[in-house]
């Protein structure tokens, strides 16, 4: 290794870029602190010169990442793919923290285009609730699809519970309805 | 601004025309003392080298500790005073 004394300014330059090493000019009073950041960089070990290829893969990355980010938010409806709907189905349990996750879940594959607008229909009465209960073949698919989340009251349950929500307020619903018959505040 | 000295503030307030070297932050006596010895006799020829390293704290904390022999606070707190000059009045 030539000692870095003897090396010309434009040759120190040249090395500290090469090691990636943020300099200004190498003059006399920033000179001996430079060759020691050399010395240094040297002892670690090479760091390989700044090939283009580094900086392609970064550009891969990113892109990558700019094409993953519109797939998310579209990928409830796209059963295609299996790992795409992952991360959807993630992002959407934190969205939605109430029971609504639950419905999707076990379903992305079994038409998940229709049940990514569900959510906003679980207002309508239980006469929709039929297609729901076909979920039960939804569980084994569920196996490949679900990540393995740690909840602390079952899927089932929840369900069970809302559908008991459900019935309640339709009964409360309907019992209002028979108020006509009365009428003795007049 | 609480966690800076008197000095910082001082310094970091105004101008610094031909205030010497010991009116940087960090910057005592004996540290005063050797740089000058290297011919960085005011803070205006310190802050040529800062800005000879770029701008760069981190080289210039180094440089300093070499050339001073400042433990690595003292040579912190000039490198953050002269950036914080810099960012006033460059």
């Amino acid at each position: 290794m030539s000692s870095l004394r003897s090396k010309t300014v434009k040759e120190m330059s040249d090395l500290l870029d090469e090691y990636e090493i943020k300099h200004g000019p190498v003059v006399d009073s920033t000179r001996s602190l430079y060759e020691r950041k050399l010395k240094e960089a040297m002892a670690k070990g090479k760091k390989a010169k700044p090939s283009p290829d580094q900086t392609y893969y970064r550009e891969e990355e990113e892109v990558t990442y700019e094409y993953r980010t519109p797939d998310r938010s579209d990928g409830a409806g796209d059963s295609g793919s299996y790992i795409r709907s992952r991360p959807a189905w993630s992002e959407r349990e934190l969205k939605h923290e109430t029971s609504y996750s639950n419905y999707s879940r076990p379903k992305p594959e079994y038409g998940g285009k229709e049940f990514s607008d569900e959510p906003h229909m679980y207002d309508l009465p239980p006469t929709s609730k039929s297609p729901y209960l076909k979920s039960t073949p939804g569980p084994p698919k569920e196996a490949p699809k679900a990540p393995p989340s740690s909840r602390l009251v079952p899927l089932w349950v929840q369900f069970v519970f809302f559908v008991a929500v459900a019935v309640f307020l339709y009964l409360v619903f309907s019992s209002m309805e028979t108020n006509e018959p009365i009428k003795g505040i007049e | 601004m609480s966690t800076t000295s008197q000095k910082h503030r001082d310094f970091v307030g105004e101008p610094m025309g031909d205030k010497s070297v010991t009116s940087l932050s960090g910057i005592g006596e004996i540290l005063g003392k050797k740089l000058e010895q290297q011919g960085f006799d005011k803070a205006y020829v310190v802050l040529g080298q800062f800005l000879l390293l770029k701008k760069d704290s981190e080289m210039f904390s180094e440089w300093l500790k070499d050339a001073s022999g400042a433990n690595s606070r003292q040579a912190g707190s000039c490198s953050q005073c002269l950036r914080e000059w810099c960012d006033s009045f460059l």
